[in-house]
């Protein structure tokens, strides 16, 4: 019998799944599943988690004009 | 321009009246003639070829006055007419026999020749001691409309409009509460910003009289006060005999956004300012809210600074902008480093520039910025888009950019003769980037729903997911290893349909 789990697709670029994955590393409570390259099923509830998450590691990387003038 | 395509918005709410309410509108002279001129130019021509003529015409007749090539505009004025119920059968009842609406005819003729008009035009009073004079007029509306704007842009220390205003912004969802319960401006707010005064208080006053029909207000008393005071004159007091209890009513609200100025010792007396008496003009010759407040601050300033400061500043913005005049107010210059200069000394313009620019300093008649990551997400977060912004910056962009990007656009062409681009205002790469920077902002893109897994046999999984498919709820499937994912909408059905078709076996 086949059966029908809960959980919120996402779809993304390799890179970020592979951030999502980093993120779920620790926690182990996100990833109910990987589905393939692009594709994840996660907890429905860790959804806008994952979004800021995601959003604080990417500004880690991001050259900011205003720091460099602001000191110099 | 957005001032007619507004105009057409008035059109289609008075188009979506009952034909009951529309006559009663029509008993009113000044309605009927503001509507004649919110008319298409054909369809005015019509109605003066009819006003005065009682008989029936046929539809005929009116079509041999106009040129093959004006069928479309035949069509659309007969069109607007007929959808406001102008334009009616004939009495003969014969096909393509029309005749205009008595009633909206009797009181368009009473307009036209001065008969019974009823007051619908306003009560003039005429006494000395009732003058206001026409500078203090457009600064009161300026200043009421101002403040609006001001607090829509959410800049620091402006006084907070009255109750029913924000009562209004919120109706109209321009503005919005936050989550820290302070109202904060919408992706719709921020549309309305960049339009045109008029076309501005014709939205508020088309949600106006959304909101007045759920406050149970009789919507042709509204319209009736809203073109009355379109037909009002500058300058003159109205008494407010002969109006409504919910004429009345609005008279307060229309003084809250500026449209009518009263004093304070006699609430008896109104005063319609320039914004009222624009309503239903065609003439664009008003100033926008920009140059406005630059002559209302221009005024402040000569009080406050003592005449010699005043002039110093005038020679040095004579010598620094020797050569931007004729240049419309906020015009700005985008440079491939994502370096803004916007010539304004408008408060409210550079206050909705600080809505997505990092500003940095100002100048006597510029303000100079960057745009960056930053302050482009807070303008995205606030519901503001890239395309908006991107038309903002090339609405207001600089003369020097447009023949800058002209002069390209030339020499690609010598170049090219099949060129296709068009004309690049700003440098592409800050469009670009303000475009990524939108995409960044959602790197995932999450559906809820239900993995359908553990199927048997390669049959099962088929049947289910082309059920899937053919409803259009299947998200994601891979067959190898026999899983698909349904949206959560679909999730019953498909179930259902398992069910049915897996008991058969």
């Amino acid at each position: 019998m086949p059966r029908a789990r809960k959980g919120a697709l996402v779809q993304c670029d390799p890179s970020i799944k592979a951030l999502i994955v980093q993120i779920d590393a620790n926690r182990n409570d996100i990833i109910l599943e990987e589905l393939d390259d692009t594709h994840l099923l996660i907890d429905p509830t860790k959804v806008d988690f994952i979004k800021t998450e995601l959003n604080r590691l990417l500004s880690q990387n991001i050259y900011d004009p205003l720091d460099e003038e602001d000191n110099p | 321009m957005s001032a007619t395509l507004f105009k057409a918005t008035v059109n289609e709410y008075l188009e979506d009246l009952p034909p009951q309410v529309q006559s009663r509108l029509y008993a009113s002279p000044a309605t009927c003639l503001a509507i004649y001129r919110l008319l298409p130019k054909l369809a005015k021509f019509f109605i003066m070829s009819m006003v005065f003529n009682e008989s029936d015409i046929s539809l005929r007749d009116l079509d041999r006055w106009v040129k093959s090539e004006g069928k479309f505009q035949f069509n659309e004025a007969i069109k607007s007419m007929k959808s406001l119920h102008l334009l009616i059968e004939g009495k003969t009842g014969q096909p393509f026999m029309i005749n205009l609406n008595p009633i909206f005819r009797s009181s368009f003729r009473n307009a036209l020749t001065g008969g019974e008009v009823n007051n619908s035009f306003g009560n003039v009073i005429d006494s000395e001691s009732d003058i206001v004079s026409m500078a203090m007029l457009d600064q009161y509306a300026a200043d009421k409309w101002e403040t609006i704007l001001h607090f829509m842009v959410g800049t620091p220390l402006t006084k907070t409009p009255s109750r029913n205003v924000l009562n209004l912004l919120t109706h109209s969802k321009l503005m919005e509460n936050s989550s820290s319960g302070e109202l904060q401006i919408t992706n719709e707010g921020f549309q309305f910003l960049l339009q045109d005064v008029n076309a501005q208080i014709w939205t508020l006053l088309l949600q106006y009289l959304r909101m007045a029909e759920t406050l149970q207000m009789d919507p042709v008393d509204v319209l009736n006060f809203i073109f009355m005071l379109g037909a009002l004159e500058l300058g003159k007091a109205y008494s407010d005999v002969g109006l409504s209890e919910t004429q009345k009513v609005m008279l307060q609200d229309m003084r809250d956004y500026g449209l009518v100025f009263q004093k304070a010792s006699n609430a008896k007396k109104f005063y319609p300012t320039r914004l009222a008496t624009m309503l239903t003009s065609d003439t664009m010759n008003i100033r926008t809210a920009s140059g406005a407040m630059n002559s209302v601050l221009k005024q402040g300033n000569s009080v406050k600074e003592d005449a010699s400061a005043a002039l110093a500043a005038e020679e040095e913005a004579a010598q620094v902008g020797g050569t931007t005049q004729n240049i419309p107010d906020g015009a700005l210059i985008l440079e491939t480093n994502f370096k803004l200069y916007s010539y304004s000394n408008s408060p409210l313009q550079i206050a909705i520039l600080s809505l997505f620019v990092h500003l940095k300093s100002r100048f006597t008649n510029m303000v100079t910025g960057q745009i960056t990551r930053e302050s482009i997400r807070r303008a995205l977060y606030n519901g503001i888009t890239a395309d908006q912004i991107i038309a903002y910056l090339e609405t207001h962009a600089h003369p020097q950019m447009r023949r800058l990007a002209e002069i390209n656009l030339e020499k690609k062409l010598e170049l090219d003769q099949n060129c296709k681009d068009g004309l690049q205002i700003l440098p592409p790469t800050v469009v670009d980037q303000i475009k990524l920077w939108q995409l960044e902002l959602d790197r995932i893109i999450s559906y809820d729903g239900y993995l359908f897994s553990d199927f048997e046999d390669f049959h099962e999984y088929h049947l289910l997911s082309t059920y899937a498919s053919d409803i259009g709820v299947l998200l994601w499937k891979d067959e190898k290893k026999r899983r698909f994912f349904v949206s959560q909408e679909g999730n019953a059905q498909v179930i259902d349909y398992a069910k049915r078709k897996l008991k058969k076996k």
